[in-house]
Order: structure tokens, then sequence, then C-alpha cells
């Protein structure tokens, strides 16, 4: 015979409180992460931009043309299978020079959104923390800035440096720090009257620490956000300046400067723009997928 | 005689508000020439309407808001023109409850990392002995210390405000602000706080300035009760006395309003209703703040400002010239 202790087992503790919510025991960073994988678009747009990132660092390396060998026997041909997406007009292989173009383009799209991140954050973050007087002065310098078109500051700086992947890159971060800056400061604003910055101003914490533990770490789905649009839009600057010429210059290539080159042949050959085209354009919605998914993930509240 | 944990003289605190861009900015003068003391385990309780400098007198004594005139004394020592460092040693001492258990705890932080923030910041412990501290902590405020690693999103109102009690008691400091800590929970929790907090008060000799709306809780927590109107103190006494023997007409009208759990002396009591709006404190009037509500002012009142006064004995003050005679 069993006793009734082997059929029961006594309640436990957190069965008994009516107010307990039953919810899975994670980290945020894993909480986060598990909410993005369940959405597929933002999956997706990683698995693409995941695979962009390592063929463009990877490809050229492993490729058995490089990006600058020109071989007259073999121009403008078609897909096959000693070049997968054909050759341009002075016979390199496009896949090939897509990759290393590719390569170029993301390597500005993060340098330059990376500059442009901190620099605003930090501009905006103390703007909105200090307010008053400091505030005004330095929204004011960023009005200045930004009264000017960014486009004479990147013809300008191609004047002084010459067409090189620097000056498009300080070009793109001249006035591309604003915007972040913008958003950083009106974040920082609405939550430094937030109750809790108020209780960690009354525990003792330090400017540096409220500044960066509590407002901008709450702030980091705007930031994010913006992130995800400038990154591509980055890319886009840079494929534009190269298009119209004024960017990278031969024999180096981005996929702007690739879209450029096959301008000229667009009508006979047009495979030899898409292929560069296809690529911006991929990478560039993977960016705004994976931006969409990510806030989504970073908001808390959204969580049932 | 022991000295008091707080004492307020004269504490002024205003703002500026823009009307127009064209116009001088105007002032909101939110808490006026207040002149109050809290002693060592003392409960104060803090009434009147919405908007009158409930939170601004709080957050002014804690030096959230730099006062304007007067003087804050903290066991003594005048902290009035301390600078942030100089704070820093009695920010441990005296701290804050929120009303809104949801905006005061910061959503990105777990519980452990909420309650142990302020031992971090004064480097307190070597982070094992920290977490040791927090579930400490979290079982004196009723919290499971097996929850340390959930984010307060997780937890209930009334579970969010006992981790907000529990990261106020991590520096164990002498006098807490409790800004309506119950106003934003069910009334079935509020009681369970408030008894929290009585039992914490008890245990470790605490003094809170206790601000609310609900004039039965204040009762029955506070020792004393003060009374605000415009930014003014115009009534403190024993909690007790305030409520049955109120002196300031506008306390009457106060008390008139709060729940009588007595029913016959509910039948036995007058409701005063007050006449107007309160008046925007832009603008307040010239003589007795209260003189354009109140149902006995006289010409006199008009004209001269009241102070709070010594008036009917054992320690009450109240701010009427009718009490003067
Ligand atoms: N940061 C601020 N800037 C400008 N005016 C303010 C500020 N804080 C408070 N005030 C004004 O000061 C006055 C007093 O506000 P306070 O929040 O202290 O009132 P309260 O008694 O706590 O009200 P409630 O019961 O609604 O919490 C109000 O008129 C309010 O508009
Ligand atoms: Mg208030």
């Amino acid at each position: 015979m069993l006793s009734p202790d082997e059929f029961f087992e006594p309640v436990e503790d957190w069965e008994r409180d009516t107010e307990y919510i039953a919810m899975e025991n994670k980290s945020f960073g894993r909480d986060v992460w598990s909410r993005f994988c369940r959405n597929r678009r933002a999956l997706f747009g990683l698995v693409c931009l995941t695979a962009v990132v390592v063929l463009a660092i990877f490809g050229p390396m492993v490729s058995p043309y490089p990006y600058d060998g020109m071989d007259v026997a073999v121009k403008n041909q078609g897909s096959s299978i000693a070049h997968w997406f054909g050759t341009d007009q002075f016979g390199r292989d496009t896949f090939t020079r897509v990759l290393y173009g590719a390569r170029i383009s993301l390597m500005i799209g993060f340098v330059a959104t990376a500059i442009n991140l901190v620099i605003g954050v930090l501009y905006g973050g103390i703007a909105g923390y200090v307010g008053g007087f400091a505030d005004m002065v330095l929204m004011r310098i960023v009005d200045i800035i930004y009264a000017v078109p960014a486009m004479v500051y990147m013809i300008l700086l191609m004047l002084l440096l010459g067409s090189n992947v620097y000056s498009v890159m300080i070009g793109i971060c001249v006035s591309g720090w604003i915007n972040m800056a913008r958003i950083v400061r009106s974040q920082v604003i609405s939550l430094k009257e937030q109750e809790f910055s108020v209780a960690a101003f009354v525990m003792g914490a330090s400017t540096r620490r409220i500044l960066f533990r509590h407002l901008l770490i709450n702030s980091l789905g705007p930031i994010i956000v913006s992130v995800t649009l400038m990154i591509p839009q980055a890319i886009f600057t840079e494929a534009f300046l190269s298009f119209i010429g004024i960017g990278i210059s031969a024999p180096m290539a981005s996929l702007g400067t690739l879209a450029q080159d096959a301008k000229m042949q667009l009508e006979i050959y047009p495979m030899q723009m898409i292929w560069p085209v296809a690529v911006i354009c991929l990478v560039i919605f993977s960016l705004n997928f994976m931006g969409e998914g990510l806030e989504e993930a970073l908001n808390p509240k959204g969580k049932r | 005689m022991d000295q008091p944990v707080i004492k307020i003289e004269d504490l002024e605190k205003s703002f500026k508000v823009k009307s127009s861009s064209f116009k001088r900015p105007a002032r909101v003068r939110a808490v006026n020439k207040v002149s109050l003391e809290i002693k060592k385990g003392e409960t104060l309780g803090l009434v009147g309407e919405s908007g009158c400098g409930k939170s601004t007198l709080g957050r002014t004594i804690l030096k959230v808001h730099e006062p304007d005139g007067g003087k804050i004394l903290f066991e003594g020592t005048d902290i009035t023109g301390f600078s942030r460092a100089q704070m820093r040693p009695y920010r441990k001492r005296m701290q804050m409850i929120f009303q809104d258990p949801y905006a005061s705890l910061n959503p990105r932080f777990t519980v452990g990392e909420l309650i142990g923030e302020p031992m971090e910041i004064y480097d307190m412990y070597t982070r094992a002995e920290r977490e040791v501290r927090v579930q400490e902590l979290m079982r004196t405020v009723g919290l499971k210390p097996d929850h340390i690693r959930r984010y307060p999103h997780e937890f209930s109102g009334g579970q969010r405000q006992r981790i907000g009690i529990a990261r106020t008691l991590a520096l164990d400091p002498e006098f807490i602000v409790c800004d309506e800590p119950i106003s934003a929970l069910d009334v079935s929790i509020q009681s369970q706080i408030v008894n929290l907090l009585e039992k914490i008060q008890a245990e470790r000799q605490l003094s809170y300035l206790f601000i609310a709306h609900d004039l039965g809780m204040v009762r029955h927590i506070s020792h004393r009760i003060g009374v605000m109107y415009l930014g003014y103190l115009v009534e403190v006494g024993e909690a007790d006395e305030v409520y049955s023997h109120p002196l300031h007409p506008y306390t009457k009208a106060l008390m008139s309003a709060a729940p009588e759990p007595d029913p016959r002396a509910a039948r036995a009591r007058q409701r005063i209703m007050l006449e107007g709006e309160i008046p925007n404190p832009l603008d307040i009037p010239k003589g007795c703040p209260f003189c354009t509500r109140c149902p006995q002012a006289k010409p006199r009142c008009r004209e001269e400002r009241p102070e709070l006064k010594e008036a009917g004995g054992s320690g009450r003050q109240a701010a009427c010239l009718l009490l003067e005679g």
C-alpha cells in the first residue's frame, strides 16, 4: 500500500502566491535574441547580411581572379562556370569585383556609421542631460552645420583630400551624426524627468552613470533603429558619389563605381549593372528588416 | 532633547515657466517659506490638493531641486548649499520612495541590479557579497530571493513597489521621503505596503515624510500631519488632533471630506464645500493664500499674510489670522 505522502507532494511556496506572474527566467540579451529570432523577416535580413559580409571579406581572397586583373580575351561575357556573374568591358571577373565592391561599400557604411553613432550619442546625450544654456549653444551649432547641404561638404572634401575612401567617409560623417544627436537629445530630455532617473540621482549616482546606464540604455531602441537606417544611407551616399564620378576612383571599386562603369554599356549588357545594384538592394533591405526586428525585440513592454 | 533628523526653515522653491516668448518668464511658486521638523522614528504625513507642492517640497529636501531660499538641516548639518560631491555621503542617509512603481524602476535592470545599484554606486562590498545582501533585502520586503534575475515588468505593481523599497533600504537610510507610495496600487495591496513600511520603520527607527492623497491612510501611518495649500504649510499637529479638531479653515474643509469609519460621527459631521477654484500658483493672493475660498474670510485676511504660529496648544501650529484673534 502506498501512503498518501507518496501520492501527493507539498505545494511549493511560489505556487501559492497569487501575485506571481509566470514567466521564464532569462537574461536580457537572450530575451532580446529569442524575440528577434521569432521575427522571420528580421532573421532573413540577418542571414542575408551575414552571407554578404562573409562573402565580401573572404570571397576576394579565394577567388581565382584578382579584382583588377584584366583579360581582353574574355571581355563582356555573360554568366558561365568560369565567370559566375560574367565579365566587364576589360574582361575583369564581375563576381570578384562585386564582392570586392561590397567589401568597400560595407566598410564605408559600418565605419562611417560607427563614427556618427559615437559623436551623435555623446553630443546629443550631453546636450540633453545638461540642458539650459549649454544645450541651446550646442543645438545652434548643430543647426549651423545642418544648414549647409551635405553634398557641399563632400565636394569640398573631394577637392581637398582627393577622391578616395577617406574623403568619402569623412564627407558622410560631417553632418551624418546630427540626426542621431537630435534623436538622442530628445530621448534623454524626456527620460531624465522620469522617476527612475530621479531615483538614480537621489541614490547619489554620477552624471556619467545616469547618462549611460539609465538614460542611454533606455534610448537603445531609437538609437538602433536609427543606426540601421544610417548604414544603408551611408552605403547609398557612397554609391551615389561614386556613380556620379566623384567617389572612389579606379581601380578600387565600390558597388557604386561598378554601377557607374556599367552605365556606358547599359543597353547592350544590362547584367553588368544589375549585379551590383542587386547587392546594394539586398544589403539595404536586410538592414531595414533587421532594424525593424531589433526595435520590436528590444522593447520589453511589447511582451505579453 | 533629541535633535530632529530633518529640519527645514523657510524653504522656498519656484520654477520658471515660459508662457509666451514675448512675456517675461513667470514663476510658479511651488513651495513658500515652509518650516518643519521630523524627529527620529517619526512619520510626518503631508496632505493637500494636487499641485499644492507636496512632491516639490519632498524633492527639494532631498536636493533634487536646488532650493531658492531657506535652510535644510540634516541632523544639525546645514546641507542647503552643498555641492553634488559634498552631498554624496548624505545621499546615502536620505532616500525616496516613488509613487509610480512602473516609472521608478529602470526597465533594463534586473531586480538584482536594481537593488544592488545603490551599493555599487558607493562601492560597498564585493559583487558576491552584494548579491547576498540583495537577497536578504528581498526577503525583508517579502520578495522571493530566487527572482533576483527577473526584470521589473515581470512583477505586479505591489511587488514592484517592494523592489523600490528594498532598493531604498540598501543604503540603510535614516530618512525617507515617501511620495504617494501607495496611490498607484490596488486597495488590497495598499495596506500590505503600508504595513511593510511601518514594520521597517519600527525595526530601523526610520523617519518618514509621507506624502499622500488618501487621508485615512495618512492618519493611520502618521504621528504628525502637515497640511499644505498653494505651497504654504497651513497647519501642523498630532495626527489624531488634526483630524478630530482641525484649526485652519482649509484643514476643516479637507477633513470634512475625509472618509469617517464611524457612521454616527459621519452623520453628525457637516461637510464643508469649498467655493471656487484653487488660485493659479503663478498668481497667489496677496493676503492669506486661502482667502479667496475661505468661508470665514475677513477683510484683514486679504491684506495680511498669516505666519505659521503656535495655536491650540500641544505643539500645534496653524497659519490663520482668525486664530490669532
Ligand atoms: N519641474 C517643474 N517645472 C515647472 N513647474 C513645476 C515643476 N514641478 C512642479 N511644478 C509645479 O509646481 C506646483 C507643485 O507641483 P507638485 O508636483 O509639487 O504638486 P503635488 O502637491 O505633488 O501634486 P500631486 O498631488 O498631483 O502630486 C505645480 O503647480 C506644478 O505645476
Ligand atoms: Mg506629487
